[in-house]
Protein backbone atom coordinates (compact mmCIF):
# COMPACT_ATOMS: atom_id res chain seq x y z
CA UNK A 1 0.00 0.00 0.00
CA UNK A 2 2.48 2.65 -1.10
CA UNK A 3 1.29 6.22 -1.41
CA UNK A 4 0.90 8.02 -4.73
CA UNK A 5 4.07 9.95 -5.48
CA UNK A 6 2.25 13.26 -5.84
CA UNK A 7 0.77 12.81 -2.36
CA UNK A 8 4.10 12.13 -0.64
CA UNK A 9 5.67 14.93 -2.58
CA UNK A 10 3.01 17.44 -1.52
CA UNK A 11 3.07 16.29 2.09
CA UNK A 12 6.85 16.44 2.38
CA UNK A 13 6.76 19.91 0.92
CA UNK A 14 4.00 21.13 3.25
CA UNK A 15 5.60 19.60 6.33
CA UNK A 16 8.94 21.25 5.65
CA UNK A 17 7.07 24.52 5.10
CA UNK A 18 5.67 24.15 8.63
CA UNK A 19 8.96 23.24 10.25
CA UNK A 20 11.08 25.75 8.32
CA UNK A 21 8.80 28.54 7.09
CA UNK A 22 11.70 30.68 5.89
CA UNK A 23 13.01 27.98 3.56
CA UNK A 24 9.79 27.97 1.51
CA UNK A 25 9.56 30.34 -1.46
CA UNK A 26 6.50 32.33 -2.40
CA UNK A 27 6.63 30.85 -5.89
CA UNK A 28 6.52 27.28 -4.57
CA UNK A 29 3.57 28.14 -2.36
CA UNK A 30 1.68 29.72 -5.24
CA UNK A 31 2.14 26.68 -7.47
CA UNK A 32 0.67 24.43 -4.74
CA UNK A 33 -1.93 26.58 -2.98
CA UNK A 34 -4.83 28.52 -4.41
CA UNK A 35 -5.31 32.18 -3.46
CA UNK A 36 -8.78 33.49 -2.68
CA UNK A 37 -10.12 37.02 -2.88
CA UNK A 38 -9.37 37.50 0.83
CA UNK A 39 -6.36 35.26 1.40
CA UNK A 40 -3.23 34.94 -0.69
CA UNK A 41 -1.69 31.48 -0.97
CA UNK A 42 1.16 32.64 1.26
CA UNK A 43 -1.24 33.92 3.92
CA UNK A 44 -3.31 30.72 3.80
CA UNK A 45 -0.26 28.52 4.34
CA UNK A 46 0.85 31.02 6.98
CA UNK A 47 -2.19 30.10 9.09
CA UNK A 48 -0.85 26.54 9.37
CA UNK A 49 2.73 27.69 9.92
CA UNK A 50 1.72 30.08 12.67
CA UNK A 51 -0.61 27.64 14.39
CA UNK A 52 2.00 24.87 14.35
CA UNK A 53 4.44 26.92 16.40
CA UNK A 54 1.87 28.45 18.76
CA UNK A 55 0.21 25.09 19.39
CA UNK A 56 3.42 23.34 20.37
CA UNK A 57 4.67 26.27 22.45
CA UNK A 58 1.35 26.18 24.38
CA UNK A 59 1.76 22.47 25.10
CA UNK A 60 5.35 22.94 26.20
CA UNK A 61 4.39 25.78 28.57
CA UNK A 62 1.84 23.44 30.12
CA UNK A 63 4.46 20.70 30.53
CA UNK A 64 7.16 23.02 31.92
CA UNK A 65 5.31 25.72 33.89
CA UNK A 66 8.13 26.38 36.39
CA UNK A 67 10.76 26.56 33.66
CA UNK A 68 8.51 28.94 31.72
CA UNK A 69 8.28 31.09 34.85
CA UNK A 70 12.08 30.97 35.37
CA UNK A 71 12.91 31.95 31.79
CA UNK A 72 9.96 34.26 31.16
CA UNK A 73 7.46 33.32 28.48
CA UNK A 74 9.30 35.09 25.63
CA UNK A 75 12.64 33.38 26.20
CA UNK A 76 10.93 30.06 26.95
CA UNK A 77 9.07 30.24 23.62
CA UNK A 78 12.34 31.06 21.82
CA UNK A 79 13.98 27.96 23.30
CA UNK A 80 10.97 25.87 22.30
CA UNK A 81 11.05 27.22 18.73
CA UNK A 82 14.71 26.23 18.42
CA UNK A 83 14.06 22.87 20.09
CA UNK A 84 11.20 22.07 17.75
CA UNK A 85 13.17 23.01 14.67
CA UNK A 86 16.08 20.77 15.79
CA UNK A 87 13.89 17.96 17.10
CA UNK A 88 10.42 18.08 15.52
CA UNK A 89 7.78 16.00 17.32
CA UNK A 90 7.95 12.31 16.44
CA UNK A 91 5.23 10.73 18.50
CA UNK A 92 1.46 10.54 18.15
CA UNK A 93 1.23 11.61 21.76
CA UNK A 94 1.72 15.15 22.99
CA UNK A 95 3.07 13.73 26.24
CA UNK A 96 6.27 12.95 24.34
CA UNK A 97 6.86 16.59 23.35
CA UNK A 98 9.07 17.43 26.32
CA UNK A 99 11.02 14.18 26.45
CA UNK A 100 14.14 15.53 24.77
CA UNK A 101 13.94 19.12 26.03
CA UNK A 102 16.48 18.90 28.89
CA UNK A 103 18.89 17.11 26.55
CA UNK A 104 18.40 19.83 23.97
CA UNK A 105 19.12 22.54 26.54
CA UNK A 106 22.24 20.67 27.66
CA UNK A 107 23.52 20.25 24.08
CA UNK A 108 22.81 23.88 23.20
CA UNK A 109 23.84 25.58 26.44
CA UNK A 110 24.89 29.16 25.81
CA UNK A 111 28.00 28.81 28.02
CA UNK A 112 29.64 26.02 26.00
CA UNK A 113 32.71 28.14 25.27
CA UNK A 114 33.04 29.54 28.80
CA UNK A 115 35.79 28.11 31.07
CA UNK A 116 33.22 27.22 33.72
CA UNK A 117 29.55 26.39 33.47
CA UNK A 118 27.15 29.21 34.30
CA UNK A 119 25.05 28.40 37.37
CA UNK A 120 21.81 29.70 35.83
CA UNK A 121 22.27 27.45 32.81
CA UNK A 122 22.84 24.45 35.07
CA UNK A 123 19.73 25.45 37.02
CA UNK A 124 17.56 25.73 33.88
CA UNK A 125 18.63 22.26 32.73
CA UNK A 126 18.01 20.75 36.15
CA UNK A 127 14.59 22.36 36.34
CA UNK A 128 13.71 20.97 32.88
CA UNK A 129 14.79 17.50 34.04
CA UNK A 130 12.76 17.77 37.21
CA UNK A 131 9.61 18.96 35.43
CA UNK A 132 9.92 16.04 33.04
CA UNK A 133 10.24 13.69 36.04
CA UNK A 134 7.08 15.18 37.56
CA UNK A 135 5.17 15.19 34.26
CA UNK A 136 6.04 11.57 33.50
CA UNK A 137 4.91 10.48 36.94
CA UNK A 138 1.42 11.92 36.45
CA UNK A 139 0.33 9.33 33.90
CA UNK A 140 2.86 6.47 34.01
CA UNK A 141 1.97 3.02 35.34
CA UNK A 142 1.36 3.27 39.07
CA UNK A 143 0.48 1.30 42.15
CA UNK A 144 -3.18 2.26 42.38
CA UNK A 145 -4.35 -1.24 41.47
CA UNK A 146 -1.46 -3.07 43.18
CA UNK A 147 -0.65 -4.21 46.71
CA UNK A 148 1.48 -1.65 48.51
CA UNK A 149 3.83 -3.01 51.16
CA UNK A 150 2.79 -2.83 54.83
CA UNK A 151 5.01 -1.99 57.79
CA UNK A 152 5.07 -5.72 58.51
CA UNK A 153 6.22 -6.72 55.01
CA UNK A 154 9.65 -8.40 55.38
CA UNK A 155 12.59 -6.73 53.61
CA UNK A 156 13.09 -9.47 50.99
CA UNK A 157 9.51 -8.86 49.78
CA UNK A 158 9.95 -5.12 49.22
CA UNK A 159 10.23 -3.83 45.67
CA UNK A 160 9.63 -0.32 44.37
CA UNK A 161 6.25 0.61 43.00
CA UNK A 162 6.11 1.38 39.23
CA UNK A 163 5.84 5.18 39.42
CA UNK A 164 8.77 5.77 41.81
CA UNK A 165 11.83 7.49 40.35
CA UNK A 166 14.81 9.20 41.95
CA UNK A 167 17.13 11.82 40.53
CA UNK A 168 20.07 13.94 41.65
CA UNK A 169 20.07 17.69 41.05
CA UNK A 170 22.55 20.50 41.60
CA UNK A 171 19.85 22.92 42.78
CA UNK A 172 16.81 22.70 45.04
CA UNK A 173 14.49 22.38 42.05
CA UNK A 174 11.69 20.82 44.09
CA UNK A 175 11.48 23.84 46.40
CA UNK A 176 11.60 26.16 43.42
CA UNK A 177 8.87 24.25 41.56
CA UNK A 178 6.54 24.28 44.54
CA UNK A 179 7.23 27.98 45.17
CA UNK A 180 6.15 28.70 41.58
CA UNK A 181 3.11 26.53 42.12
CA UNK A 182 2.18 28.59 45.17
CA UNK A 183 2.78 31.80 43.19
CA UNK A 184 5.54 32.90 45.55
CA UNK A 185 7.66 34.39 42.71
CA UNK A 186 10.88 32.60 43.71
CA UNK A 187 14.35 33.82 42.71
CA UNK A 188 16.73 31.35 41.02
CA UNK A 189 18.30 29.36 43.87
CA UNK A 190 21.97 28.88 44.83
CA UNK A 191 23.76 25.65 44.03
CA UNK A 192 23.02 22.86 46.45
CA UNK A 193 23.05 19.12 45.77
CA UNK A 194 19.57 17.63 46.24
CA UNK A 195 18.14 14.17 45.70
CA UNK A 196 14.46 13.85 44.94
CA UNK A 197 12.19 10.85 44.94
CA UNK A 198 8.99 11.37 42.93
CA UNK A 199 6.07 8.99 43.01
CA UNK A 200 2.32 8.80 42.56
CA UNK A 201 0.01 7.44 45.21
CA UNK A 202 -3.78 7.46 44.84
CA UNK A 203 -3.31 9.58 41.70
CA UNK A 204 -1.47 12.36 43.56
CA UNK A 205 2.16 13.05 42.65
CA UNK A 206 4.51 13.48 45.62
CA UNK A 207 8.05 14.86 45.74
CA UNK A 208 10.17 13.59 48.61
CA UNK A 209 13.68 14.95 49.26
CA UNK A 210 16.10 12.22 50.34
CA UNK A 211 19.76 12.09 51.45
CA UNK A 212 22.61 10.98 49.18
CA UNK A 213 22.76 7.54 50.85
CA UNK A 214 19.01 7.12 50.46
CA UNK A 215 19.28 8.20 46.84
CA UNK A 216 21.85 5.44 46.18
CA UNK A 217 19.63 2.95 47.97
CA UNK A 218 16.47 3.90 46.03
CA UNK A 219 18.29 4.17 42.72
CA UNK A 220 19.45 0.56 43.11
CA UNK A 221 15.93 -0.53 44.00
CA UNK A 222 14.50 1.37 41.00
CA UNK A 223 16.87 -0.66 38.82
CA UNK A 224 15.12 -3.76 40.06
CA UNK A 225 17.30 -4.35 43.11
CA UNK A 226 16.34 -5.74 46.50
CA UNK A 227 16.88 -4.24 49.93
CA UNK A 228 19.98 -6.45 50.13
CA UNK A 229 21.52 -5.26 46.87
CA UNK A 230 20.57 -1.66 47.66
CA UNK A 231 22.40 -1.83 51.00
CA UNK A 232 25.43 -3.24 49.19
CA UNK A 233 25.30 -0.34 46.72
CA UNK A 234 25.23 2.14 49.60
CA UNK A 235 28.17 0.42 51.26
CA UNK A 236 30.19 0.52 48.04
CA UNK A 237 29.39 4.11 47.03
CA UNK A 238 29.92 5.53 50.49
CA UNK A 239 32.93 3.24 51.17
CA UNK A 240 31.33 2.04 54.36
CA UNK A 241 31.44 -1.35 55.90
CA UNK A 242 28.44 -3.40 54.70
CA UNK A 243 27.75 -4.73 58.21
CA UNK A 244 27.48 -1.16 59.51
CA UNK A 245 25.17 -0.15 56.68
CA UNK A 246 22.91 -3.13 57.38
CA UNK A 247 22.90 -2.37 61.05
CA UNK A 248 21.94 1.27 60.39
CA UNK A 249 19.08 0.13 58.14
CA UNK A 250 17.67 -2.26 60.72
CA UNK A 251 18.16 0.05 63.72
CA UNK A 252 16.67 3.19 62.20
CA UNK A 253 13.35 1.77 61.06
CA UNK A 254 11.88 5.27 60.86
CA UNK A 255 13.11 5.78 57.27
CA UNK A 256 11.78 2.42 56.16
CA UNK A 257 8.40 3.03 57.82
CA UNK A 258 8.12 6.50 56.32
CA UNK A 259 8.81 5.24 52.84
CA UNK A 260 6.37 2.39 53.21
CA UNK A 261 3.67 4.75 54.42
CA UNK A 262 4.41 7.10 51.52
CA UNK A 263 3.80 4.20 49.11
CA UNK A 264 7.37 3.68 47.86
CA UNK A 265 7.18 -0.11 47.91
CA UNK A 266 5.05 -3.00 46.77
CA UNK A 267 4.81 -6.34 48.50
CA UNK A 268 6.48 -8.68 46.01
CA UNK A 269 4.84 -11.74 47.60
CA UNK A 270 1.36 -10.39 46.81
CA UNK A 271 2.11 -9.38 43.21
CA UNK B 1 -28.40 -5.62 -6.80
CA UNK B 2 -25.97 -5.55 -3.88
CA UNK B 3 -26.80 -4.91 -0.28
CA UNK B 4 -26.53 -1.25 0.65
CA UNK B 5 -22.99 -0.87 2.02
CA UNK B 6 -24.17 1.09 5.03
CA UNK B 7 -26.26 -1.86 6.17
CA UNK B 8 -23.45 -4.33 5.61
CA UNK B 9 -21.07 -2.32 7.76
CA UNK B 10 -23.67 -1.54 10.32
CA UNK B 11 -23.26 2.20 10.61
CA UNK B 12 -27.02 2.47 10.44
CA UNK B 13 -27.20 0.32 13.56
CA UNK B 14 -25.17 2.82 15.53
CA UNK B 15 -27.32 4.50 18.17
CA UNK B 16 -28.52 8.07 18.28
CA UNK B 17 -27.01 9.18 21.54
CA UNK B 18 -28.48 12.66 21.87
CA UNK B 19 -26.39 15.56 23.15
CA UNK B 20 -22.89 14.86 24.46
CA UNK B 21 -19.82 16.67 25.74
CA UNK B 22 -16.09 16.16 25.36
CA UNK B 23 -14.49 14.43 28.35
CA UNK B 24 -11.90 16.99 29.48
CA UNK B 25 -9.23 16.79 32.20
CA UNK B 26 -10.49 19.99 33.83
CA UNK B 27 -13.96 18.48 34.28
CA UNK B 28 -12.91 15.13 35.78
CA UNK B 29 -13.62 16.09 39.39
CA UNK B 30 -16.98 17.61 38.56
CA UNK B 31 -18.09 14.58 36.58
CA UNK B 32 -16.98 12.07 39.21
CA UNK B 33 -18.55 14.06 42.02
CA UNK B 34 -21.86 14.89 40.35
CA UNK B 35 -22.47 12.34 37.58
CA UNK B 36 -24.16 15.12 35.57
CA UNK B 37 -27.20 14.48 33.46
CA UNK B 38 -25.47 14.54 30.06
CA UNK B 39 -26.37 12.00 27.37
CA UNK B 40 -22.87 10.81 26.44
CA UNK B 41 -19.17 11.65 26.38
CA UNK B 42 -16.57 11.80 23.65
CA UNK B 43 -13.01 11.08 24.79
CA UNK B 44 -9.88 12.00 22.83
CA UNK B 45 -8.31 8.57 22.32
CA UNK B 46 -4.69 9.74 22.67
CA UNK B 47 -5.44 11.25 26.05
CA UNK B 48 -6.33 7.85 27.46
CA UNK B 49 -4.70 5.11 25.41
CA UNK B 50 -1.28 5.29 27.11
CA UNK B 51 -2.54 6.42 30.48
CA UNK B 52 -1.45 4.43 33.51
CA UNK B 53 -2.80 7.11 35.80
CA UNK B 54 -5.93 9.02 36.58
CA UNK B 55 -7.26 9.57 33.03
CA UNK B 56 -7.47 5.80 32.53
CA UNK B 57 -9.26 5.37 35.83
CA UNK B 58 -11.67 8.21 35.02
CA UNK B 59 -12.60 6.89 31.58
CA UNK B 60 -13.26 3.44 33.05
CA UNK B 61 -15.67 4.92 35.58
CA UNK B 62 -17.30 7.20 33.04
CA UNK B 63 -17.75 4.33 30.59
CA UNK B 64 -19.59 2.36 33.24
CA UNK B 65 -22.28 5.06 33.47
CA UNK B 66 -22.44 6.80 30.09
CA UNK B 67 -22.15 5.88 26.43
CA UNK B 68 -18.63 6.82 25.33
CA UNK B 69 -17.18 7.49 21.90
CA UNK B 70 -13.44 7.51 21.13
CA UNK B 71 -12.30 10.41 18.96
CA UNK B 72 -8.71 10.39 17.72
CA UNK B 73 -6.40 13.08 16.38
CA UNK B 74 -3.36 11.01 15.37
CA UNK B 75 -4.54 8.24 13.06
CA UNK B 76 -3.25 10.28 10.10
CA UNK B 77 -5.39 8.35 7.64
CA UNK B 78 -4.33 10.64 4.79
CA UNK B 79 -0.57 10.40 5.33
CA UNK B 80 1.81 8.95 2.78
CA UNK B 81 3.68 7.32 5.69
CA UNK B 82 2.67 3.74 6.53
CA UNK B 83 -0.10 3.33 9.10
CA UNK B 84 1.23 3.32 12.67
CA UNK B 85 0.46 -0.24 13.77
CA UNK B 86 1.60 0.38 17.32
CA UNK B 87 -0.87 3.25 17.59
CA UNK B 88 -3.67 1.13 16.15
CA UNK B 89 -3.01 -1.70 18.58
CA UNK B 90 -3.10 0.67 21.53
CA UNK B 91 -6.31 2.18 20.22
CA UNK B 92 -7.77 -1.28 19.90
CA UNK B 93 -6.80 -2.15 23.46
CA UNK B 94 -8.41 1.02 24.76
CA UNK B 95 -11.55 0.19 22.77
CA UNK B 96 -11.66 -3.28 24.29
CA UNK B 97 -11.54 -1.71 27.72
CA UNK B 98 -13.94 1.19 27.18
CA UNK B 99 -16.33 -0.44 24.67
CA UNK B 100 -17.02 2.80 22.79
CA UNK B 101 -20.11 3.21 20.65
CA UNK B 102 -17.75 4.02 17.76
CA UNK B 103 -14.25 5.25 16.97
CA UNK B 104 -13.66 8.38 14.93
CA UNK B 105 -10.77 10.43 13.56
CA UNK B 106 -10.31 13.06 10.85
CA UNK B 107 -9.94 13.16 7.09
CA UNK B 108 -6.43 14.57 7.36
CA UNK B 109 -2.76 13.80 7.77
CA UNK B 110 -0.66 14.80 10.77
CA UNK B 111 2.86 14.28 9.46
CA UNK B 112 5.21 12.35 7.19
CA UNK B 113 8.68 10.84 7.45
CA UNK B 114 8.06 9.84 11.03
CA UNK B 115 7.14 13.31 12.26
CA UNK B 116 3.89 14.56 13.79
CA UNK B 117 2.86 18.19 13.48
CA UNK B 118 0.00 17.68 15.93
CA UNK B 119 -2.19 19.46 13.40
CA UNK B 120 -5.00 18.10 11.23
CA UNK B 121 -3.58 18.93 7.81
CA UNK B 122 -5.68 18.93 4.64
CA UNK B 123 -5.32 16.17 2.06
CA UNK B 124 -5.35 16.97 -1.65
CA UNK B 125 -8.83 15.98 -2.79
CA UNK B 126 -7.96 13.86 -5.84
CA UNK B 127 -8.78 10.38 -7.18
CA UNK B 128 -5.26 9.22 -6.32
CA UNK B 129 -5.64 10.33 -2.69
CA UNK B 130 -9.04 8.70 -2.58
CA UNK B 131 -7.57 5.34 -3.68
CA UNK B 132 -4.84 5.66 -1.10
CA UNK B 133 -7.13 6.62 1.79
CA UNK B 134 -9.81 4.08 0.88
CA UNK B 135 -7.23 1.28 1.08
CA UNK B 136 -6.10 2.53 4.47
CA UNK B 137 -9.65 2.86 5.81
CA UNK B 138 -10.22 -0.78 4.84
CA UNK B 139 -7.10 -1.78 6.74
CA UNK B 140 -8.01 0.24 9.85
CA UNK B 141 -11.52 -1.20 9.87
CA UNK B 142 -10.09 -4.70 9.62
CA UNK B 143 -7.76 -4.08 12.55
CA UNK B 144 -10.35 -2.39 14.73
CA UNK B 145 -13.10 -4.75 13.65
CA UNK B 146 -15.62 -1.95 13.28
CA UNK B 147 -16.43 0.89 10.88
CA UNK B 148 -14.26 3.96 11.10
CA UNK B 149 -16.04 7.29 11.45
CA UNK B 150 -14.25 10.20 9.75
CA UNK B 151 -14.66 13.92 10.40
CA UNK B 152 -14.39 16.80 7.96
CA UNK B 153 -11.52 18.96 9.29
CA UNK B 154 -11.40 22.74 9.37
CA UNK B 155 -9.29 23.90 6.44
CA UNK B 156 -7.48 27.11 5.67
CA UNK B 157 -6.27 26.42 2.16
CA UNK B 158 -7.22 24.78 -1.09
CA UNK B 159 -4.66 22.94 -3.21
CA UNK B 160 -4.48 23.63 -6.93
CA UNK B 161 -4.33 19.85 -7.28
CA UNK B 162 -7.87 19.34 -5.90
CA UNK B 163 -10.26 17.81 -8.40
CA UNK B 164 -13.08 16.84 -5.99
CA UNK B 165 -15.05 18.82 -3.46
CA UNK B 166 -14.85 17.62 0.14
CA UNK B 167 -18.43 16.25 0.13
CA UNK B 168 -17.73 14.42 -3.15
CA UNK B 169 -14.55 12.97 -1.71
CA UNK B 170 -16.28 11.84 1.49
CA UNK B 171 -19.22 10.37 -0.41
CA UNK B 172 -16.90 8.30 -2.62
CA UNK B 173 -14.86 7.22 0.40
CA UNK B 174 -18.00 6.03 2.21
CA UNK B 175 -19.21 4.14 -0.85
CA UNK B 176 -15.89 2.35 -1.20
CA UNK B 177 -15.24 1.54 2.45
CA UNK B 178 -18.59 1.61 4.28
CA UNK B 179 -17.11 4.06 6.75
CA UNK B 180 -19.30 6.56 8.56
CA UNK B 181 -19.02 10.31 8.92
CA UNK B 182 -18.71 12.79 11.72
CA UNK B 183 -20.01 16.06 10.35
CA UNK B 184 -18.45 19.01 12.13
CA UNK B 185 -20.93 21.76 11.43
CA UNK B 186 -18.58 24.48 12.60
CA UNK B 187 -15.82 23.12 10.35
CA UNK B 188 -18.17 23.30 7.37
CA UNK B 189 -18.80 26.95 8.15
CA UNK B 190 -15.10 27.71 8.75
CA UNK B 191 -13.77 25.79 5.73
CA UNK B 192 -16.41 27.17 3.38
CA UNK B 193 -15.66 30.71 4.49
CA UNK B 194 -11.90 30.21 4.10
CA UNK B 195 -12.09 28.56 0.69
CA UNK B 196 -14.97 30.76 -0.55
CA UNK B 197 -17.56 28.04 -0.85
CA UNK B 198 -21.19 28.15 0.16
CA UNK B 199 -22.17 26.00 3.17
CA UNK B 200 -25.54 25.28 1.58
CA UNK B 201 -23.85 23.84 -1.51
CA UNK B 202 -21.69 21.77 0.83
CA UNK B 203 -24.79 20.49 2.60
CA UNK B 204 -26.60 19.79 -0.69
CA UNK B 205 -23.86 17.47 -1.88
CA UNK B 206 -23.09 15.90 1.49
CA UNK B 207 -23.82 12.15 1.94
CA UNK B 208 -26.23 12.58 4.86
CA UNK B 209 -27.11 8.91 5.17
CA UNK B 210 -23.56 8.29 6.39
CA UNK B 211 -23.63 10.78 9.24
CA UNK B 212 -23.24 9.03 12.58
CA UNK B 213 -22.26 12.04 14.62
CA UNK B 214 -22.01 15.83 14.50
CA UNK B 215 -19.71 18.35 16.17
CA UNK B 216 -20.51 21.85 17.29
CA UNK B 217 -17.84 24.35 18.35
CA UNK B 218 -16.98 28.04 18.47
CA UNK B 219 -14.56 29.67 16.07
CA UNK B 220 -12.61 32.92 15.89
CA UNK B 221 -13.19 35.51 13.21
CA UNK B 222 -9.83 36.90 12.06
CA UNK B 223 -11.29 39.20 9.41
CA UNK B 224 -9.79 37.62 6.29
CA UNK B 225 -10.40 34.11 7.59
CA UNK B 226 -12.01 32.07 10.36
CA UNK B 227 -10.05 29.86 12.74
CA UNK B 228 -11.48 26.80 14.42
CA UNK B 229 -10.38 27.69 17.96
CA UNK B 230 -12.96 25.76 20.02
CA UNK B 231 -12.59 28.42 22.70
CA UNK B 232 -15.96 30.14 22.78
CA UNK B 233 -19.71 29.67 22.34
CA UNK B 234 -21.11 28.42 19.06
CA UNK B 235 -21.76 31.30 16.63
CA UNK B 236 -25.35 32.03 15.54
CA UNK B 237 -24.50 31.24 11.91
CA UNK B 238 -23.32 27.80 12.99
CA UNK B 239 -26.45 27.19 15.06
CA UNK B 240 -28.46 27.99 11.94
CA UNK B 241 -26.49 25.39 10.00
CA UNK B 242 -26.94 22.94 12.84
CA UNK B 243 -30.73 23.32 12.65
CA UNK B 244 -30.53 22.18 9.02
CA UNK B 245 -28.00 19.47 9.76
CA UNK B 246 -30.16 18.06 12.56
CA UNK B 247 -33.05 17.63 10.12
CA UNK B 248 -30.94 16.23 7.32
CA UNK B 249 -29.01 13.80 9.50
CA UNK B 250 -32.20 12.60 11.14
CA UNK B 251 -31.00 13.64 14.55
CA UNK B 252 -27.45 12.27 14.57
CA UNK B 253 -25.62 12.17 17.92
CA UNK B 254 -24.38 15.68 18.58
CA UNK B 255 -21.39 16.82 20.58
CA UNK B 256 -20.10 20.22 21.69
CA UNK B 257 -16.31 20.69 21.57
CA UNK B 258 -14.83 23.33 23.90
CA UNK B 259 -11.06 23.04 24.13
CA UNK B 260 -9.56 26.45 24.83
CA UNK B 261 -10.36 28.66 27.87
CA UNK B 262 -12.59 25.79 28.94
CA UNK B 263 -15.34 27.09 31.24
CA UNK B 264 -17.01 25.13 34.03
CA UNK B 265 -18.77 21.90 33.19
CA UNK B 266 -22.13 23.54 33.81
CA UNK B 267 -21.40 26.33 31.35
CA UNK B 268 -20.31 23.86 28.65
CA UNK B 269 -23.45 21.86 29.34
CA UNK B 270 -25.67 24.96 29.09
CA UNK B 271 -24.08 25.81 25.75
CA UNK B 272 -24.71 22.26 24.54
CA UNK B 273 -28.35 22.33 25.61
CA UNK B 274 -28.95 25.40 23.44
CA UNK B 275 -29.00 22.82 20.64
CA UNK B 276 -32.48 21.75 21.79
CA UNK B 277 -34.02 24.99 20.54
CA UNK B 278 -32.56 24.38 17.06
CA UNK B 279 -33.56 20.73 16.99
CA UNK B 280 -37.18 21.80 17.10
CA UNK B 281 -36.65 23.64 13.85
CA UNK B 282 -36.15 27.09 15.34
CA UNK B 283 -33.91 28.99 12.96
CA UNK B 284 -31.37 31.37 14.39
CA UNK B 285 -31.16 34.83 13.01
CA UNK B 286 -28.21 34.97 10.64
CA UNK B 287 -26.72 37.88 12.54
CA UNK B 288 -23.75 39.96 11.45
CA UNK B 289 -20.27 38.73 12.17
CA UNK B 290 -18.56 39.41 15.47
CA UNK B 291 -15.68 41.86 15.72
CA UNK B 292 -12.62 40.22 14.15
CA UNK B 293 -9.48 39.60 16.20
CA UNK B 294 -5.88 39.54 14.94
CA UNK B 295 -5.21 36.17 13.34
CA UNK B 296 -1.76 35.79 14.86
CA UNK B 297 -3.28 35.09 18.27
CA UNK B 298 -5.74 32.43 17.21
CA UNK B 299 -4.59 28.81 17.03
CA UNK B 300 -6.36 26.27 14.88
CA UNK B 301 -6.96 22.80 16.32
CA UNK B 302 -5.79 23.71 19.82
CA UNK B 303 -4.37 20.66 21.54
CA UNK B 304 -2.89 21.92 24.77
CA UNK B 305 -6.15 21.05 26.55
CA UNK B 306 -4.86 17.49 26.22
CA UNK B 307 -1.95 18.32 28.49
CA UNK B 308 -3.04 17.85 32.10
CA UNK B 309 -2.35 20.53 34.70
CA UNK B 310 0.21 18.40 36.47
CA UNK B 311 1.39 21.27 38.65
CA UNK B 312 -2.05 21.84 40.15
CA UNK B 313 -2.45 18.12 40.77
CA UNK B 314 0.81 17.50 42.60
CA UNK B 315 1.26 17.51 46.35
CA UNK B 316 3.48 19.85 48.34
CA UNK B 317 7.14 19.03 48.79
CA UNK B 318 7.36 16.52 51.58
CA UNK B 319 9.57 16.24 54.54
CA UNK B 320 10.10 12.61 55.32
FE1 LIG C 1 -14.58 18.57 15.36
Amino acid sequence: MSAPIELSDLQQWMQSALIEPKATSRQEIETRVRSTSRLSAVAALGIYQNSYHLRIAACMRDQFPALCYALGEGLFNDFVAEYISQAPPESYTLYDLGRRFAGFLQANRPDLDAPESEPWVDFIIDLARFERQIFSTFDCAGAEDLHLAQLTTPDPDLCVQPSLSVAAYGFPVGDYYHAVRQEKSPQPPEREPVYLAVLRKDYVTHTVPVSFAHFIFLQEMCRGGTVGSALSAVSQQLSQDLARVKLAWSEVSEIRDNWIEAGFFLDRSRA
Amino acid sequence: MTVAPAEKAGITDLPKLGLGLGLRNTHFDHILNHWPDVDWFEAISENFMDSGGRPRQVIREVAERYPVVLHGVSLSIGSSDPLDMDYLQRLKLLAQEVQPQWISDHLCWTGVMGLNSHDLLPVPLTEATLDHIAARVHRVQEILGRPLILENPSTYLDFHANTLSEPEFLRALCERTDCGLLLDVNNVFVSCFNTENDPSDYFDSFPWSRVVQMHLAGHTDCGTHLIDTHDQPVRPEVWALFALAWQRSNGASTLLEWDGNIPSFEECHRELLKAKAYMKGGLAQLTGRYAPMPGALAVSNPVNFLVPDVMAGSAELEDR
